[in-house]
């Protein structure tokens, strides 16, 4: 049997050569996260969900994300479907334009989830909030932030460099500031680092500083506590009488995703109660759809009580996107100085 | 076939006697011909890829910034390099990358000149493991072999734990997150380029010249200083080149193992890119990085050569 190519097939061949890398990339979902347990448990408890997509995962920090999507601004088609970002750097990917106002009517689950929640721009995936954390062995429970950013704690207080935002939000509300003023904050968290306090690079470097008893206390999310105490890191948590800051941590989709579709697929299924219950059980963090059953005791850990749900705050994100270049500055050439 | 490969083809050859101009003008016209067809490809890439950004990152150091939007406006200005220069927190850290790459390279050169020259001088038949062994550690990359030294450097590392059980210290040393860690990285992470400059060149040293500055009664600081120092220059020139400009440069090992406090250049451009989205001053600061580090190179380059021809 002889196959003849005419100038027929031989561009019916380059057509189907050339739609085929397009389909193939059109059938994926682009998920931009943290690395490490994060998008572990979002392949476990998510992936599966997602239906007629192939779910990749494109892994970095938040920062380097951020400054991908800005620098693809000008793209037609951007390089990830859906990024994860704290709500405040949502919020900020939004006043820059960046991203897609969303059609909560393409996500069934939707119906589901708690309005504080929904932002017009992106979802809230999870949310814990800021509470001291202390190794009962080394001292006694701090009564709050004021009582943790305390100089007297000297080389004991930890700090970690990453939650810049979230330790100046602190030090404000223990030094009369508020979610809308940090400046009040400032100096006593120079004092912290005059009097000795240690810095840590990440959330990990502090976590095993915990474990070691290099440190005895600091702040971090309650869900983080959770997680290393699972861990068997001897650690307590207080939910500060200043005020407990909310984080949320949520999913935006860019303009201009290539796939929008499986973007929309990929966040309903990270609506679906099992993976909201799945999230809490693996990592600590409160669900933020209503349908989704929490243990009591998990509950417990994990959430606050009515009391403590009466001094959540959430943050002011216009104050601290536009003063973010100067707080930054401050932390590296004053703080940490 | 050596023969082939030995021969020189190029224009330096005397142009045949026979044939008259018209011939030599065609061997002239095809080879240059082909020096383009060879120069081509890596020309293409390097002006795609290296010069075109180079020039938009130069035009981006030029324009505005907008903290409280995070966004870049158009402009024409000097303004981001007067703040690096006018901004003590940015000249201290140059200055600290400078001290670094310096301290680094001296060091590679102290270490790593025996040890070249050992191998070199090596009859052994495993001589090629002792290559290879040195060029090891180049297999695994830079962020890995950070995570492998922070494992040794913790206060319940490696290095610490073992001088504590053996009763030598009371109270754990503070390597990690300080200058000395980063230091001690960077050394591993150069070392192997030193050496292997430096073994290339000495290996082509003729070891009569050695043995004939020893007969003649030169003690061996004095054959060193006179007869290997001088003769080693050109491998101990790109030895020094290599190693300074990788530690000007480094970025994982001083993220890693100096922690928070401690600063270098290109953790610092990275961070103005990518958390201050602060690309104009990022820029500014990578072509001062690039020219600090091409001044020092150029300067130390004529220095040593001027005093190896006294």
């Amino acid at each position: 049997m002889a196959f003849r190519i005419n100038r027929r097939t031989a561009l019916t061949g380059v057509a189907a050569l050339a739609a085929f890398p397009a389909a193939a990339q059109d059938k994926k979902v682009i998920v931009g996260t943290w690395g490490g347990d994060y998008s572990r448990l979002l392949t476990k408890n998510i992936t599966p969900l997602v239906k007629g997509f192939e779910v990749v995962h494109s892994e970095e920090q938040a920062d380097p994300r951020k400054a991908k999507m800005m620098a693809e601004k000008v793209l037609r088609r951007g390089t990830s479907d859906v990024q994860g970002l704290s709500a405040n750097d949502m919020y900020e990917m939004d006043q820059q334009g960046l991203v897609e106002q969303l059609d909560y009517s393409k996500m069934p689950n939707a119906v589901n989830l708690i309005p504080s929640m929904k932002y017009a721009y992106g979802i809230g995936h999870i949310y814990s909030g800021k509470v001291v954390l202390y190794n009962p062995d080394m001292m006694k429970a701090p009564e709050g932030f004021a009582d943790t950013l305390d100089p007297k704690h000297g080389n004991k207080l930890g700090i970690i460099d990453i939650q810049r935002q979230y330790n100046m939000v602190a030090a404000a509300l223990a030094s009369g500031g508020s979610v809308s003023n940090f400046e009040p904050g400032k100096e006593r968290l120079i004092a912290c680092r005059k009097a000795g306090a240690r810095i840590y690079p990440s959330n990990e470097a502090f976590a095993q500083a915990l474990k070691t008893g290099e440190i005895a206390c600091g702040i971090m999310w309650k869900a983080r506590a959770v997680q290393w105490q699972n861990a068997g890191i001897k650690v307590e948590t207080v939910a500060p009488k200043e005020g407990v800051p909310m984080y949320v941590s949520g999913f935006v989709m860019p303009k201009n995703a290539p796939s929008k579709e499986g973007g929309y697929a990929w966040l309903n299924a990270m609506m679906a109660a099992s993976a909201q219950e799945n999230f809490a059980i693996d990592m600590g963090y409160n669900p933020t759809v209503t349908n989704a059953k929490v243990a009591p005791d998990l509950q417990k850990r994990i959430g606050f009580s009515d009391e403590e749900k009466k001094r959540l705050v959430d943050l002011d994100y216009g104050y601290m996107g536009k003063n973010d270049v100067a707080f930054q500055d401050w932390w590296n050439k004053s703080f940490k100085a | 076939m050596t023969d082939a490969v030995v021969r020189d083809p190029g224009p330096a050859r005397p142009p045949p006697s026979y044939g008259g101009g018209a011939q030599a003008e065609g061997g002239s016209r095809s080879s240059s011909l082909t020096a383009t067809v060879l120069i081509g490809p890596a020309t293409i890439f390097i002006a795609l890829c290296l010069l075109a950004p180079l020039a938009i990152l130069l035009r981006y150091s030029l324009n505005d910034f907008e903290p409280s939007r995070k966004m870049m406006v158009e402009a024409v200005t000097v303004a981001n390099y007067v703040k690096f220069f006018t901004d003590p927190y940015y000249t201290t850290i140059l200055g600290t990358t400078v001290r670094i790459a310096v301290t680094v390279t001296l060091a590679c050169l102290i270490i790593g000149f025996p040890l070249a020259y050992v191998v070199a001088r090596s009859q052994s038949r495993f001589k090629h493991l002792l290559i290879i062994a040195i060029v090891l550690p180049l297999f695994v990359g830079n962020a890995v072999r950070a995570a492998g030294w922070m494992v040794v450097f913790g206060s319940k590392g490696f290095f610490n734990s073992t001088l504590l059980d053996l009763g030598l210290i009371a109270q754990p040393f503070e390597i990690m997150f300080t200058e000395k860690a980063v230091i001690i990285g960077i050394i591993a992470v150069n070392l192997p380029f030193m050496v292997l400059s430096l073994q290339s060149v000495i290996e082509g040293i003729d070891r009569a010249v050695e043995e004939a500055a020893f007969s003649l009664g030169a003690p061996p600081l004095t054959m060193f200083r006179r007869v290997l120092w001088p003769l080693a220059l050109p491998g101990i020139l790109a030895g020094t080149i290599l190693c300074f400009i990788l530690a000007m440069n480094a970025y994982a090992t001083p993220f890693l193992l100096g922690g928070p406090l401690f600063k270098m250049m290109a953790p610092v451009i990275y961070n103005e890119f990518t958390q201050k989205t602060n690309w104009p001053f990022g820029g500014a600061i990578a072509f001062i990085l690039m020219a600090v580090t091409l001044s020092l190179t150029i300067a130390a380059n004529i220095l040593l050569q001027r005093r190896a021809a006294r």
